[in-house]
C-alpha cells in the first residue's frame, strides 16, 4: 500500500523494561497492511515537543482491532518525548515505509537473532513465519546487555518458537552475547538455514562474520540510520553496500531497506 | 482555493507561490502520491552536476534545535540519467506546476555544460544555480561567496540559455546584498535566497562531530530569521540600485504565516525545504493557509503583500 500519515491518539503507554516502552495507537489502514520489517516514522503533534524531526520505528505487533504497537527505548529527545506521552495525546504516523522480510525463507530451519532494541521487527517476523501453511522450525535468540533491560516476551512469542534469551551480565538466560548463542544453534543444523538479524551494528556485523553464502538459505539483516523523509528524498539514511568490483555504493535505508540481505551490506 | 493565487514572474506563470526546495523533494517521484508536486507552484529538483555522485559517508543527518544539518554531498543520478529517465517523468506529471532543475558544478565549465544540456530540454521551465559548491579550481573556495566565480558562473550559464535562470545565493557571506548585485550584473533573472548556513554538533560521548564529514549544513525553522534578513536586506538593496529581479524566499518555512514573512519581506515565491521531511503534505498545506490568509483578509492577489514590509 501506498504509506499514509496520520494523526492518531496514543491509547496506551506502558513501562516494560529498564527504559524500555510499549506504545499502542490504532491506524486501521497501516495495520492491515503493514509486514515484518517495515517502519513508521513518528513525530510530535505541532507544539507539543521541541523535537523536530520524526523518527523511525519498526513495527513491534499488530493486534486484531487495529492496534499497533512499538517498542522503544530511551536514548535521546526523540524517544525520552514518546516515554512522557500519555494515552489521548496526539502523534503524526507515517507509514508503512520501507521493505519488509522475506517471508519464504525456503529453509527447514530459521533462526532469528535480535539484540537490544533490535528485537521488536524480529517478534513481528517470528509470529508471521510460524503463521505459515508449513512453518519452518523457528530458534529466536534475543540478547541483552543486561538482565534489567529483558523485556518479557512470552506473552508475545508464538508457543512454537524457541526463544533463547542472552544477557551480557547473566542476570537473565544464558550469560553471553547473541553471537555464541547463534554459533550452538548453527551447529545443530542439517540443512542450510535461513537467519534474520536485527541488532546493534557489531552484532549484526558479527553475525554476518559468522555466516558463509551458499551455507545458509538466506541471511537478511533489518539496518537503522538516521532518517529525514523516510521515502528516499533526502538521501540522508544511506548505508554502505557492496557495488561492483567491491567499490563501496551507498544505498537509502528507508526505500532500499531497511532489511538488506545481510553479505551485502559492507560492516567494516 | 477558489482565489486566484496566480503569481507571475520571471515570465511564467505560477498557480501558486509555493515551489518545493531543491534536495527536500528528490525528483518528484519520491513522494508524488501523497504530495503531488503538480497542485504546486512548481518543483525545484534536487541539485544535478554532469556526473553520478555517490554522495558522502554515513551518517548524513542529525537533527539540531529547531533544525537538522545535513551532508548529503549533492549526491544525484547525474546528467545522462537526468534527462533520459528523471525529467521525462517529472514533465508528464507536472500539470501546471512550473519545472525548476537545480544544477552545481565543481568547475564554471561543469556548470555551463550542466546549464545548456538542461536548458535546451523544452519540459524545463527554469535553471536554479546552486552557488553552495566548492570550486576545485579555485581552492575550494565555494562559488557564491566569491563575487568573480558568481559572474562567470550566472553570465556563462546565461550565454547558453533562453530559460529563466535563478541564482540560489549562500548566506555565508559578508554582504548578500553585493553578492546578489553581481549575480544580477551577470543576467540572473531572479534570486534564491537562502541556501544552508554551515554547522557541527558534537556527540559528546563519542568525543567527536556527528556528521561523516564533520560540518553540515543548518536548515529548518531555526534559520528562518537569517533568510528573512537576507530577503529585506537584498530587497531593499535592489530599491537603491533600482534592480527589479523577483526574489524566491527559502529557509525553515513550515506553515503559512512562516512564508509571509518572506512575502512581506520582499520575496514573490517561496520555497518549502525541511518542512517536507517534518510532514510530507507540508507545502500543500502552506499553499493553502495562503490562500486562506488573502481570503480572511481580503488581499485579491499574493503579489499585493510583496515587500510590503519596507514600508515601515
Amino acid at each position: 500500500m501506498k504509506p499514509v500519515f496520520e494523526w492518531v491518539r496514543v491509547t496506551q503507554i506502558s513501562s516494560v523494561a529498564e527504559r524500555t516502552f510499549v506504545i499502542a495507537f490504532k491506524e486501521p489502514k497501516s495495520a492491515a497492511a503493514l509486514e515484518p520489517g517495515q517502519f513508521c516514522m513518528i513525530s510530535p503533534y505541532p507544539g507539543s515537543s521541541n523535537v523536530y524531526l520524526p523518527r523511525p520505528f519498526s513495527y513491534f505487533r499488530v493486534s486484531a482491532n487495529d492496534t499497533i504497537e512499538i517498542l522503544f527505548r530511551t536514548f535521546g529527545r526523540a524517544t525520552r518525548w514518546m516515554a512522557s506521552l500519555t494515552p489521548g495525546d496526539r502523534i503524526g504516523v507515517f507509514g508503512p515505509l520501507g521493505n519488509a522480510f522475506n517471508q519464504h525463507p525456503g529453509a527447514e530451519r530459521v533462526i532469528l537473532a535480535g539484540g537490544g532494541i533490535g528485537i521488536p521487527p524480529i517478534i513481528l517476523l517470528a509470529e508471521s513465519l510460524s503463521r505459515l501453511a508449513n512453518p519452518p522450525r523457528i530458534d529466536l535468540i534475543y540478547g541483552e546487555a543486561s538482565g534489567s533491560r529483558v523485556v518479557d516476551l512470552a506473552k508475545v512469542v508464538p508457543p512454537r518458537v524457541c526463544c533463547q534469551i542472552t544477557t551480557e551480565d547473566g542476570k537473565i538466560g544464558v550469560k553471553g552475547l547473541v553471537t555464541e548463542e547463534l554459533s550452538r544453534i548453527l551447529d545443530t543444523c542439517k540443512t542450510p538455514p535461513a537467519v534474520y538479524t536485527c541488532g546493534p551494528r557489531a552484532m549484526m556485523a558479527a553475525v554476518a562474520g559468522m555466516l558463509t553464502p551458499g551455507k545458509v538459505a538466506l541471511f537478511e539483516t533489518a539496518c537503522e540510520e538516521n532518517m529525514a523523509c523516510g521515502r528516499g528524498i533526502c538521501q540522508g539514511c544511506v548505508i554502505p553496500v557492496k557495488g561492483e568490483e567491491d567499490a563501496t555504493r551507498y544505498v537509502c535505508c528507508c526505500t532500499e531497506g531497511p532489511v538488506f540481505n545481510g553479505f551485502e551490506v559492507k560492516w567494516d | 482555493m477558489g482565489l486566484n493565487q496566480t503569481v507571475r514572474c520571471m515570465g511564467l506563470s505560477f498557480q501558486n507561490p509555493v515551489l518545493v526546495a531543491s534536495g527536500t523533494f528528490g525528483y518528484g517521484d519520491e513522494c508524488y502520491d501523497i504530495m503531488p508536486f503538480s497542485s504546486l507552484g512548481g518543483l525545484v529538483t534536487k541539485t544535478i552536476t554532469a556526473a553520478r555522485r555517490e554522495g558522502n559517508p554515513p551518517p548524513r543527518i542529525v537533527e539540531t534545535d529547531a533544525g537538522m544539518l545535513n551532508s548529503i554531498g549533492l549526491a544525484n543520478v547525474g546528467l545522462e540519467c537526468f534527462l533520459a529517465e528523471k525529467l521525462p517523468w517529472i514533465a508528464q506529471h507536472a500539470g501546471l506546476a512550473k519545472v525548476i532543475v537545480n544544477i552545481a558544478g565543481f568547475s564554471v565549465d561543469e556548470f555551463v555544460e550542466v546549464g545548456a544540456a538542461v536548458g535546451s530540454r523544452p519540459e524545463v521551465d527554469a535553471l536554479e544555480i546552486n552557488l553552495g559548491c566548492p570550486n576545485v579550481r579555485a581552492g575550494y573556495i565555494h562559488f557564491g561567496a566569491d563575487p568573480e566565480s558568481v559572474r562567470r558562473v550566472i553570465s556563462g550559464v546565461r550565454k547558453k540559455v533562453n530559460l529563466p535562470v535563478i541564482a540560489k545565493l549562500t548566506p555565508n557571506v559578508t554582504d548578500i546584498a553585493s553578492l546578489a548585485e553581481v549575480a544580477i550584473d551577470a543576467g540572473a533573472d531572479a534570486l534564491s535566497l537562502i541556501n544552508t548556513l554551515p554547522g557541527m554538533k558534537i556527540d559528546v560521548a563519542e568525543r567527536r562531530p556527528v556528521l561523516g564529514m564533520g560540518f553540515g549544513g543548518l536548515s529548518g525553522p531555526a534559520i528562518r530569521p537569517v533568510g528573512v534578513a537576507c530577503v529585506y536586506k537584498v530587497c531593499q538593496h535592489m530599491q537603491r540600485m533600482d534592480a527589479q529581479v523577483p526574489i524566491i524566499g527559502i529557509g525553515g518555512i513550515s506553515c503559512g504565516t512562516d512564508a509571509l514573512e518572506y512575502i512581506l519581506a520582499g520575496a514573490s515565491l517561496v520555497q518549502v525545504g525541511t518542512a517536507s521531511f517534518v510532514h510530507p503534505q507540508a507545502p500543500g498545506n502552506i499553499a493553502r493557509e495562503l490562500a486562506e490568509y488573502c481570503e480572511t483578509e481580503g488581499i485579491g492577489n499574493i503579489s499585493d503583500l510583496v515587500g510590503l514590509a519596507h514600508q515601515h
